[in-house]
Formats: C-alpha cells, sequence, structure tokens
C-alpha cells in the first residue's frame, strides 16, 4: 500500500478515496516541521487540479482532493496516491530565508495559583520551585509543530526537559479556555472549554480561537512561540482587551 | 418558506456538505453524517448540492408550516407524516400551511434529512452553514433546534425548483409519482460495512485482524456525531507502540488504548494519535450513520483500488440522477 516515487524518498498512503497522507520523517523535528510548514505553503500557492486542503501534522501532510478531477489530470503517477506524492514530492526543499521569516508570537500567561491548577503537583514531581517552572517555561522559544485535537489546538515543542510531565491520570471534565498545559514533551494552551489531561500551569488571557473572526486561529504550523509572565491585574486589562 | 419547530426530537441541527477550509487550524468538516441521503433529499427538490438541510436523529420530532413549503426528505431515522398521512420520501412534496408534520418511527434507520426549496437560511460560519456543537458554533445560532425555533429557507431558489413548485402547488398536500430511488445507491446488505487498510493496520497482530473481520460489533449507546463507538472484541497492537497524531478523517477507524474500536465521524477531529486499524469506504459511511444503537455490524476487508471505483460509480450515478431532474424540470 505504500508507494515509492522516482526521485526522493517521500512516501505516503490513501486516507480515504478523498484523501492521501505524504511522511516526510518517522521522528518529530524542528527541521521536519519546517519541511512541512514550507512544502504546506508551496501546495497552498499552487494547488493541483482537484485540491481541496491540506493538513500539516508532525510528521506528514494530508492532501485533500476531488478524485474525479485528480484522476483526470495530467499530474504523474497511474493513480491518485502515485499523483499526489509526485506533485508534493516536486517542491524545492526549504530555503534558509523562510526559516528566519517565522512569526514570533508572543502569549501572556498568568501562572498564579488561581490558573496554574497542577503547579503544586509538578512543582513536587519535578522536583522545582513554582519560579523555577516558570522561570523555565517563560524563557524557550516554541515552534509551533502541530494544530489538531481541536480548532486551534498547538502542540508546541521545544519544551525544557526538566518540565517533561505525564498527562494526568484522569483527564479533567472541563479545562477552561486559556489554559496553557504540559503533557509529556509538549507544552499548548487549550483555546475552547474542552476535557483534557495536560498538566495544567498558568493561563493566557487571549482568545485563541473564534469562529467569528475571517481567520479564526491565534497560531499556525511553524509559529514562534514565548510566554510571557504577568500578574493577576494586567491579566483582567488585556482579558478586557481581547473582549472587545 | 417558514416553519416552527414544536419538538425538537432527540438531536436535530443545521447541517451543509461540511466545511473543508479550515482544517489545517484542527476545525472538523461536520456536515451531515449520511451525506448520500442528504444529497438524495437536496437532488430531488432541484436544490444545490450544498445547501442546509436539518438533520433529525431517530424519531420524535414535529413541525408546523408556517407557510406553503416544499420539501423533500431522506434517510431512514424517521417517517414523516401529516396526521395520519405517510409522506412518501426521496421526492418533492408540497405542503400547504399550518400542516403539522410529526417524525414517527422507523427501526430500519437513525437519521433523516430535511430538504427545503432554496436551502435552510442561516448564516456561514468559516465557509459553512454547518453546526458544529463542541464548540458552539455555524447552523442555527451554534446549537441543536429547541421548541419554538422559526426556521426560514432562503430565497435563492433554482430555475428547477421553480418549476418542480409551479407543477405542485395545490389546496393539499401534493406529490409527483416519480422519486430519487436511493435504495439503487445502497448494498442490499446494509451491515456487512467495506473497510480498507490504514496506515496502522500491519501494526496489529494476526489473531486481532482476523477477529476484526469476522467478530460482530454493535454500535454502543455513547456514540454521536463525532464518533461510532463499537461494542465487541478487543483488538490488541503486536508490540505497544505509539503513533504521532496525524491526519484522521470521516471513517477512519482508530484503536482506543484499551483495544476499542472507534470510527469517526462527520464531526470527528482533523488529527489523532490512536493507531488506525481500517477505514471505512465512503460509499459504506452512510450505513454507519443509518445504525442505531445496540445494532450490530461486520466489517469485511476490500482493497483501495476497488473502493476508489465503487465511489467514482456512486459520484458518477448521483450527477446523473440530479442531470435528468435538471432536465426534466430546467427547461420547460
Amino acid at each position: 500500500m505504500f508507494a515509492d516515487t522516482y526521485t526522493t524518498a517521500l512516501k505516503g498512503y490513501y486516507l480515504s478515496e478523498t484523501a492521501v497522507t505524504v511522511i516526510f520523517a518517522d521522528q518529530i523535528g524542528l527541521a521536519t516541521t519546517q519541511t512541512i510548514t514550507n512544502i504546506n505553503r508551496r501546495l497552498l500557492a499552487n494547488p493541483f487540479p482537484g485540491f481541496k486542503a491540506a493538513v500539516p501534522a508532525y510528521t506528514t501532510l494530508t492532501v485533500y482532493f476531488d478524485p474525479q478531477q485528480l484522476i483526470e489530470s495530467n499530474l504523474q503517477g497511474w493513480d491518485n496516491l502515485q499523483k499526489v506524492v509526485n506533485y508534493v514530492s516536486g517542491f524545492p526543499e526549504s530555503s534558509s530565508d523562510e526559516r528566519s521569516t517565522a512569526a514570533i508570537v508572543e502569549i501572556p500567561v498568568c501562572y498564579d495559583a488561581e490558573f496554574g491548577l497542577d503547579l503544586d503537583q509538578l512543582s513536587l514531581n519535578n522536583k522545582l520551585s513554582i519560579d523555577e517552572i516558570i522561570q523555565l517555561h517563560s524563557t524557550t522559544t516554541y515552534t509551533v509543530s502541530m494544530i489538531g485535537f481541536t480548532p486551534g489546538f498547538a502542540y508546541l515543542g521545544g519544551l525544557d526537559k526538566r518540565l517533561f510531565a505525564p498527562r494526568k491520570p484522569s483527564p479533567r471534565a472541563a479545562v477552561p479556555p486559556g489554559s496553557v498545559g504540559i503533557a509529556g514533551e509538549q507544552t499548548g494552551v487549550y483555546p475552547l472549554t474542552i476535557p483534557g489531561g495536560w498538566q495544567i500551569i498558568g493561563r493566557t488571557p487571549l482568545t485563541l480561537f473564534d469562529a467569528d473572526l475571517a481567520q479564526p486561529v491565534l497560531l499556525k504550523m511553524g509559529d514562534q512561540v514565548q510566554f510571557k509572565p504577568i500578574d493577576r491585574i494586567t491579566f483582567n486589562k488585556l482579558a478586557d482587551a481581547d473582549q472587545n | 418558506m417558514q416553519i416552527k419547530i414544536n419538538k425538537p426530537g432527540l438531536l436535530s441541527t443545521v447541517q451543509d456538505m461540511g466545511r473543508h477550509g479550515f482544517l489545517s487550524q484542527g476545525v472538523p468538516v461536520s456536515g451531515p453524517m449520511d451525506t448520500l441521503s442528504a444529497r438524495i433529499a437536496n437532488i430531488a427538490l432541484g436544490n444545490n448540492e450544498n445547501d442546509a438541510v436539518l438533520e433529525f436523529t431517530d424519531a420524535g420530532a414535529e413541525f408546523t408550516a408556517e407557510s406553503d413549503i416544499l420539501i423533500a426528505y431522506s434517510g431512514d431515522g424517521a417517517i414523516l407524516k401529516a396526521n395520519a398521512f405517510t409522506l412518501p420520501a426521496d421526492r418533492p412534496v408540497f405542503i400547504p400551511e399550518n400542516t403539522t408534520i410529526t417524525l414517527s418511527p422507523n427501526p430500519s434507520g437513525y437519521r433523516t434529512y430535511l430538504a427545503i426549496a432554496g436551502g435552510w437560511d442561516v448564516p456561514e460560519v468559516l465557509g459553512s452553514r454547518s453546526t458544529y456543537l463542541p464548540a458552539k458554533f455555524g447552523g442555527f445560532k451554534g446549537r441543536a433546534l429547541k421548541a419554538n425555533d422559526k426556521l426560514n429557507s432562503t430565497r435563492i431558489i433554482s430555475i428547477v425548483t421553480q418549476h418542480i413548485l409551479k407543477g405542485l402547488i395545490n389546496e393539499g398536500i401534493h406529490y409527483p409519482k416519480w422519486s430519487v430511488a436511493r435504495e439503487s445507491f445502497l448494498p442490499a446488505n446494509k451491515f456487512t460495512i467495506s473497510v480498507m487498510k490504514a496506515g496502522e493496520t500491519d501494526w496489529f497482530d494476526v489473531n486481532s485482524l482476523k477477529s476484526f473481520f469476522s467478530a460482530s460489533y454493535s454500535v454502543s449507546v455513547n456514540s454521536n456525531r463525532m464518533a461510532c463507538r463499537l461494542d465487541g472484541p478487543c483488538v490488541a497492537l503486536k508490540k505497544k507502540r505509539e503513533l504521532l497524531s496525524t491526519g484522521v478523517t470521516a471513517g477512519t477507524i482508530q484503536v482506543s488504548h484499551e483495544g476499542e474500536p472507534i470510527i469517526l465521524m462527520a464531526d470527528g477531529q482533523t488529527t489523532g494519535g490512536y493507531p488506525r486499524i481500517g477505514q471505512v469506504a465512503a460509499t459504506h459511511l452512510p450505513l454507519c450513520a443509518q445504525l442505531r444503537p445496540g445494532q450490530s455490524i461486520k466489517f469485511y476487508e476490500i482493497g483501495w483500488d476497488e473502493a476508489i471505483k465503487q465511489y467514482l460509480h456512486l459520484m458518477q450515478q448521483l450527477r446523473e440522477v440530479e442531470t435528468t431532474i435538471k432536465n426534466k424540470f430546467g427547461d420547460l
């Protein structure tokens, strides 16, 4: 079921009759994130006949299409799987220019105990003071390695090893929106009130997902992210400003 | 045209053919669970294929026509009745003002689609009229329908629909002899579901795969628009392995850490991290959407080439029906 291409090592498989997943690597990595981000951008700028959408993830790019239009196209390949894999393989590797132009998004976070529901537990388990946790979490520049799971949920790679923490044994029934959490080697922000098992260490007053906006999601794959500690008063001010 | 909901039933939402523009931002497609029945309801009216329809779950809903209306319904979740009079499915039906329609039980399925001339008029959110309940947006005010909600049709009515309406306007309920032969688009056996290999099918042990393709699975009461959960034999991986989250879609069969197979449906997430044992054929996904909790299915393995051939054939058949209706009513 896997298709090799003539020109490169890229492989892919059918996800459905109307989608093909192209595989770029077998593990998470900054270079892979950048490659997939760039290829996705090129694909959106140069769609093939019947192209509908693309979903980048940690190591894959899933491409959705109209199967009739694609099979009738003159793209190289004897079936839609080959056609998509060959087309995506045809894009050049990323250039260093593109890497340096990634946006840096600053996300203010209040790490007060009121919001950092699992700070005490994390402090105990990882043998760090709460100040050390805040310091480690807010001095790293993260990269969005994937958006998924729920609208606007960004998985951020680059977490300091000392903050690695497992998911909670049983997930919370409702995590408040804006909650900043840690799971395994990743950190991220909950955009909506949903059930979740990440260890919550703070909250941002920013809205990460708003369906009423033309651009509903604050972050996108490949973006650079930094967290900035704020106090409760600043949190309130920013929350009010964000509402308006 | 307008209706008023008297009883909303178990779960009733507005859906068009889905939200495809924001998948990369984690926004699911949504849309009808049974896309075939939704399309047939629109085709029977001369509507556009992406016009919004109402999705009713099971029987129990009731609504009143607040003006003369031209509707078509399709799907096996309920039989539409005006008093004791049964309205035929899969064709246009003219209903005069003040008629009350009830959805009475139909044991053969679970979901029914109601199209109206011109489509239901709700605002587009992120390029679609589909309701996405988990994030409370799209459709009718981002929620399921409630008693006393009033829904209107759009004023954009195709020439085909106008001609159908002209031929059916009457004092009472009126409909033509013809209908779209929905059954001809469906397999004779509705409880054997064709499944293709997925990304991680080879990760599962041989005995688990054997059991998956021979045992009966029944639809759990915990199923919803996001996922069809299955009760039956658990399946196991050859060895413990973690999958990095990657794109998933409607019909993807994920296996939870407990070994429970779960079919992702219309509101399913855009990416997932559970190993995938298979992918339900797109032509059979409407069968899954019509399963009532407790009903049993079996899985049957087919190849991708066969699945794609069947899907393209179905799309071609639907286009032919659409063209037939357009030719019949387009140029009077």
